[in-house]
C-alpha cells in the first residue's frame, strides 16, 4: 500500500473493506486517497468506504457482502459535493451513466470536500494536492469532539500550564506580588495561633485546678493579669491580621488590575494584527466576549483568588499539622467521613452545575427577549402584539424563576446535610475527647483548641472547593485569550519584504484560485493583466467572487494556487504594510469610527494639516455639507458614524480616501443605494479620487461604471468577459444581458410607479 | 392621477404567484434512470427537478416543493395524494435521500461540561456520539413533547416524543433542555 500522502486522506483499512478492496482491484493499483464516511447508502450509521487510486474511485460498504462500486477516473464527468439537509452527499456524475452519490454526516463536510477536489484533480489529469491538515475536530488528547473547530478542549485544559502563564503576567511585578505573598502568609499564620492561646487561657488560668499536671498553680490576682495578657495578646493578634489583610487587598487589587490590563493590552495587540481569514467564521460577539466576560473572569483570580491559593493552603496545612500534633489518633478519626464529604461533593456539585447552566441558558432567552422585543417594538406596536410580547417574557421569566429555586433547594440541602456531617464529627470529638479528659490524656483547653482548628478547617476546604470551579471556568476563558494571542499575525514583521515606497499600481493575476472554505472555491483560475492607473470595473452577480478578487488585491487573504503580481513583485514577498498603506477603500456601507468629522477624514494620515483635510473633503463634494453642521468639521459622528446619513458618510468616507493618497483605489458599490442628486455629487467626487491610480470598482447599477477602463465579467469564479462598455455591448453576452435585465426592471418600476401596463 | 387612482385594483395574491400548476397534470419521472424529470401535462417539461420540503420541521409529511435544476421553485404540493399515483413513490425517495434527521430511541449517556453537552445515543439509524454546544441555543422545540437537538455540525436528533423515551433518558435528557 502507498502512503504517498500522509495522514489526513489515507485512513487505515478494516479488514473485510481490504479484502474487498483487494478483490476489486486484483492488479494492485496505487491508493491515492482513502477515507471513510459514517453513513452507508441507506443512511445508517455504518461506514462506507471511498478509495481513489490512479486508476478509478472505488465506494466499499464496510459491513455486509456487497463488494465495491467503482467508477474510472477517465470515465468520471465531474466530483461535487453536495450539501443536504442533516447530511451531504459526494457526487460523482458520469461522463454518460448513472453516476454514485456517498452520503456522509455533516460532521465530515470539510473531509469529503477534499476528497471531491482531489477527485477533480485527479480526472483532469492534475498532479494531486491535497491540505496536510484538515482543521482540527478532535481533542488531541481525549479524542473528544471539541465544542469549536481549532477550538480549546474544556475536558483538557492544560491546567498547570494555564496557571503557570497566568502567574506569568502577575510575576511581571515582582516586589509586589512577593510583598502581598508574604502579608497573605502572614495572615495565615497568625490565623493559626487564637485557639492555642484559649488552650493556655483555659488550662493555665482559667481552671488551673485541674490542668495541675502540666501547669503549676497561681495566685489568682496573678491569674488575672495573665488573661488581661492573653486577651490583649489576641486582640493585638487581631489587629495584626487585619493590617496584613489590609496591605494585601491594597497591593493585590492593582497588582491584578496591572496584570489583567497587560493581559488585555496583549490581547487586543493580536486581535488588530489577526488575518482577516480569523474573523471570517467567528462572530464579533463571541469575538468581543473574549475581550469582556474572558478577561473578566480571570481579573476576579488575579486581583484575589491567586494570593488565596497561597494561604489556604498554609492554612490547610497548618490546621491538619495541628490538629495531628495535638491528637493524631483523633484527628484521623475526624478526618474520616471529609472524603466522603467531598465525594458527595463533586456529584452535588454537577448537580448545581447543571442548574448554573440552565440557568443562564434562560437567563440568556430572557434578555433575548427583552432585547428583541425593545428593537422591534415600532413592528410589536405595529402589529399590536404587546400582550402576547408580555405573555412571553412571563413564561420565560417564571422558567427563570423555577430553575433558581430548584438550584437553591439542592444546594440549601447540600449545605445542611455537610453541616450534620460535620458536626457529627464534633460531636465525636466532644465524646471521645471527653473521654479522655475524664481519663486525665486530654486536658479542656486542648480540647476546645481541637475544636476550633476542627472548625477552621472547613474553611480552606471549602475554598479549594469553590476555587476549584471557579477557577476551571476561568481557565477555559483564560484558554481562549491565549489562543487569540497565540495565532499566527499577519507577516507584518517578514525581514526579507521587498519595500514598495510607490507602487505603480501594476497588477497581474496569474491563475490565481481561491476559496474560504476548502473545496470551495470562489475564484477558479482568473488570469488579469491590470496596467498601472487603469481603472476596472467588476460586474457580475452577487457571490461570483468580485469581492473575493479585491480582497485579494488588498492581501486580506493569499492565493490557495497561482499568484498575483504586484508591479512584477509576487504579492507574498511585498512588505504588508507599505501595500496596505498604499491602498484606499470606499464601501458601500462606509464605516466610520466614533470621533469628529476632520478624525475620520484624517483617520489614514493622522499628521494632516487642517487645510488638508478641508481639501479632501472639497474634492470629495462634502465640504457643503460639513460647514452646514453647527459644529462642522469637530461634529462627532458617533458610533459607526451613526448621526451622518448614508450619504454623508459615504462622502466623509471619499474624503478620507482622498486625503489618504492611495495608489490603488477600491470602490465597492460606492454609489449605491443613493438619491439621484447626492449619487451625482458622489459621482463626480469620484471621478477626481480615480484620476491616476489603479482602480477597481464594483457596481450593482451597470450605468456608473460606464467611465470604467475595461470591464471585467466575472461569472462563479472565471472571468467571463473583459472589454470596454460598447465592446461587451456588441458582444451581447453576459454583460449585454445583466444591462438588458436592468434596463427592463427599471422600465418595470418606474411603468408601475406611473400606473401603466408594460405590456 | 385621481382617476388612475379608482381604476387600481388590488391583485389577487394567487394571479400574482407563477406557481399555479394543477398537481394532477404533475408526472415524475426518470429517463435515463439517474435524471429525475417533470412534465406538467399539456404545458412543460423539466430535466433534474429536485422535490424538496416546505416546511421540514412542522410539515414533514405534506408541501412538497419541486425546483428546477437551478433550484428556482416550479409549483408546490400540498399532499401527495394530490399527485398522480406512479409519481408519488419518485417523491418519497427523493425526499429520502435529501432529509437526514436521526431518530434518538434511548440516551445512554448524557454529560454536561462547561455548557458543552456530550451525547451517547441510540438512533433509528445506530448508535451515535454527538456534542452540542449550550442546548438552550441548538434544541428547538417542536411541540410540547417532541424537541429536535443540532450538534455542533448540523446533524439533527430528534425525539419525537419525550414521554416515549424510557425514564433514564427522559430525565438525562429534561436535565438539560
Amino acid at each position: 500500500m502507498n502512503h504517498l500522502l500522509g495522514k489526513p486522506f489515507i485512513e487505515e483499512l478494516p479488514p473485510s473493506v481490504a479484502e474487498k478492496l483487494h478483490a476489486a482491484t486484483p492488479n494492485g493499483e496505487t491508493v491515492l486517497m482513502q477515507v471513510a464516511t459514517d453513513l452507508d447508502a441507506s443512511l445508517n450509521y455504518n461506514p462506507q468506504w471511498v478509495v481513489v487510486t490512479d486508476r478509478q474511485v472505488l465506494v466499499i460498504p464496510e459491513s455486509g457482502a456487497d463488494g465495491a462500486r467503482s467508477m474510472p477516473l477517465g470515465e468520471v464527468a465531474d466530483a461535487n459535493v453536495e450539501e443536504r439537509v442533516g447530511m451531504g452527499t459526494l457526487a460523482l456524475t458520469h461522463k454518460d451513466g448513472p453516476g454514485i452519490h456517498v452520503p456522509y454526516s455533516r460532521s465530515l463536510t470539510a473531509k469529503f470536500a477534499e476528497v471531491a477536489d482531489g477527485i477533480r484533480q485527479l480526472k483532469d489529469d492534475e498532479p494531486l494536492s491535497l491540505p496536510t491538515a484538515l482543521e482540527q475536530t478532535h481533542c488531541d488528547q481525549c479524542g473528544r469532539r471539541l465544542p469549536e473547530k481549532d477550538g480549546v478542549c474544556a475536558a483538557c485544559l492544560k491546567k498547570w500550564q494555564t496557571f503557570r502563564r497566568i502567574a506569568r503576567y502577575i510575576a511581571a511585578y515582582p516586589v509586589r506580588l512577593v510583598t502581598t505573598i508574604a502579608m497573605t502568609l502572614i495572615s495565615a499564620c497568625l490565623a493559626l495561633l487564637p485557639p492555642k492561646v484559649t488552650q493556655y487561657a483555659i488550662d493555665g488560668v482559667l481552671s488551673p485546678g485541674w490542668a495541675a499536671v502540666e501547669i503549676p498553680l497561681i495566685a489568682s490576682e496573678d491569674r488575672l493579669s495573665r488573661l488581661g495578657l492573653l486577651i490583649l495578646g489576641l486582640i493585638v493578634m487581631r489587629v495584626l491580621i487585619w493590617c496584613a489583610d489590609v496591605v494585601m487587598e491594597m497591593l493585590s487589587r492593582p497588582l491584578g488590575l496591572r496584570a489583567i490590563g497587560d493581559l488585555r493590552e496583549d490581547l487586543y495587540r493580536a486581535f488588530q494584527l489577526l488575518p482577516i481569514r480569523f474573523y471570517d467564521r467567528r462572530k464579533v460577539g463571541a469575538l468581543t466576549s473574549r475581550m469582556t466576560n474572558d478577561t473578566d473572569r480571570l481579573e476576579e483570580i488575579m486581583t484575589h483568588d491567586f494570593y488565596f491559593v497561597f494561604s489556604n493552603t498554609l492554612l490547610f496545612v497548618g490546621i491538619v499539622g495541628f490538629l495531628l500534633w495535638m491528637n493524631w489518633e483523633l484527628t484521623l478519626f475526624v478526618l474520616a467521613p471529609i472524603p466522603l464529604i467531598v465525594l458527595a461533593g463533586t456529584k452535588i456539585w454537577y448537580r448545581i452545575m447543571m442548574f448554573w447552566t440552565q440557568w443562564s441558558g434562560k437567563w440568556g432567552r430572557l434578555s433575548a427577549q427583552l432585547n428583541e422585543s425593545i428593537h422591534g417594538i415600532r413592528v410589536v406596536k405595529a402589529f399590536a402584539q404587546e400582550a402576547r410580547e408580555s405573555t412571553r417574557f412571563d413564561r420565560y421569566s417564571e422558567d427563570l424563576r423555577d430553575v433558581d429555586t430548584r438550584g437553591e433547594r439542592v444546594w440549601f440541602v447540600f449545605w445542611t446535610v455537610t453541616n450534620l456531617l460535620m458536626n457529627t464529627g464534633v460531636f465525636f470529638v466532644w465524646y471521645f475527647g471527653g473521654r479522655q479528659i475524664l481519663g486525665g490524656e486530654l486536658t479542656l483547653g486542648a480540647l476546645m483548641a481541637f475544636i476550633s482548628y476542627l472548625w477552621m478547617l472547613y474553611q480552606p476546604l471549602r475554598w479549594f472547593g469553590d476555587f476549584y470551579s471557579y477557577i476551571l471556568r476561568a481557565f477555559a476563558g483564560a484558554q481562549r485569550v491565549f489562543e487569540v494571542i497565540d495565532s499566527e499575525p499577519e507577516p507584518y514583521q517578514k525581514p526579507d519584504a521587498v519595500r514598495v515606497p510607490r507602487i505603480e499600481g501594476h497588477l497581474t493575476f496569474e491563475s490565481v484560485v481561491f476559496g474560504y472554505d476548502p473545496g470551495k472555491p470562489v475564484l477558479k483560475g482568473v488570469d488579469l493583466e491590470v496596467k498601472a492607473g487603469e481603472m476596472i470595473g467588476l460586474v457580475g452577480k452577487s457571490g461570483s467572487g468580485k469581492s473575493t478578487l479585491i480582497n485579494m488585491v488588498c492581501r486580506f487573504y493569499d492565493p490557495d494556487r497561482g499568484r498575483l503580481l504586484i508591479d512584477g513583485v509576487p504579492m507574498t514577498d511585498v512588505n504588508l504594510r507599505d501595500l496596505r498603506s498604499q491602498i484606499g477603500m470606499v464601501h458601500q456601507d462606509p464605516f466610520l469610527f466614533d470621533g469628529t468629522i476632520a478624525e475620520n477624514i484624517a483617520y489614514g494620515k493622522p499628521d494632516a494639516t487642517f487645510s488638508e483635510v478641508m481639501r479632501a473633503a472639497m474634492a470629495a463634494e462634502a465640504h457643503e455639507f460639513i460647514v452646514k453642521k453647527p459644529d462642522g468639521y469637530d461634529m462627532r459622528v458617533g458610533e459607526r458614524g451613526g448621526r451622518l446619513s448614508g450619504g454623508e458618510k459615504q462622502r466623509v468616507s471619499i474624503a478620507r480616501a482622498i486625503l489618504h493618497n492611495p495608489r490603488i483605489l477600491i470602490l465597492d458599490e460606492a454609489t449605491s443605494s443613493l438619491d439621484t442628486p447626492t449619487e451625482k455629487k458622489i459621482q463626480a467626487a469620484i471621478a477626481r479620487l480615480v484620476q491616476g491610480r489603479t482602480t477597481f470598482a464594483i457596481a450593482h447599477r451597470l450605468s456608473t461604471l460606464r467611465s470604467a477602463d475595461r470591464l471585467v465579467v466575472i461569472d462563479e469564479g472565471n472571468i467571463a468577459e473583459v472589454g470596454t462598455h460598447r465592446e461587451l455591448m456588441d458582444r451581447q453576452g453576459i454583460f449585454y444581458r445583466l444591462v438588458k435585465t436592468q434596463q427592463e426592471t427599471t422600465l418595470d418600476i418606474f411603468m408601475t410607479a406611473v400606473g401603466m401596463e408594460t405590456e | 392621477m385621481t382617476e388612475k387612482t379608482e381604476d387600481w385594483k388590488p391583485i389577487p395574491i394567487e394571479m400574482a404567484h407563477p406557481e399555479s400548476v394543477d398537481p394532477r397534470k404533475i408526472r415524475l419521472f426518470k429517463e435515463p434512470e439517474w435524471i429525475l424529470r417533470m412534465t406538467i401535462e399539456g404545458d412543460r417539461s423539466y430535466t433534474r427537478v429536485k422535490v424538496v420540503r416546505a416546511a421540514p420541521l412542522t410539515e414533514p409529511n405534506r408541501y412538497f416543493s419541486i425546483l428546477d435544476s437551478k433550484d428556482e421553485a416550479i409549483c408546490t404540493v400540498k399532499d401527495l395524494s394530490e399527485l398522480p399515483e406512479e409519481s408519488r413513490p419518485l417523491v418519497h425517495e427523493e425526499l429520502d435521500k435529501r432529509y437526514l434527521t436521526a431518530e434518538i430511541q434511548k440516551i445512554e449517556a448524557l454529560q454536561n461540561e462547561y455548557g458543552v453537552t456530550y451525547w451517547t445515543v441510540d438512533t433509528d439509524r445506530g448508535s451515535r456520539d454527538f456534542v452540542a454546544k449550550s442546548v438552550a441555543e441548538n434544541a428547538q422545540w417542536l411541540g410540547d413533547t417532541r424537541v429536535m437537538i443540532f450538534d455542533v455540525d448540523g446533524n439533527r436528533f430528534e425525539v419525537p416524543d419525550i414521554k416515549a423515551l424510557d425514564r433514564r433518558s427522559q430525565g438525562l435528557l429534561e436535565s438539560v433542555v
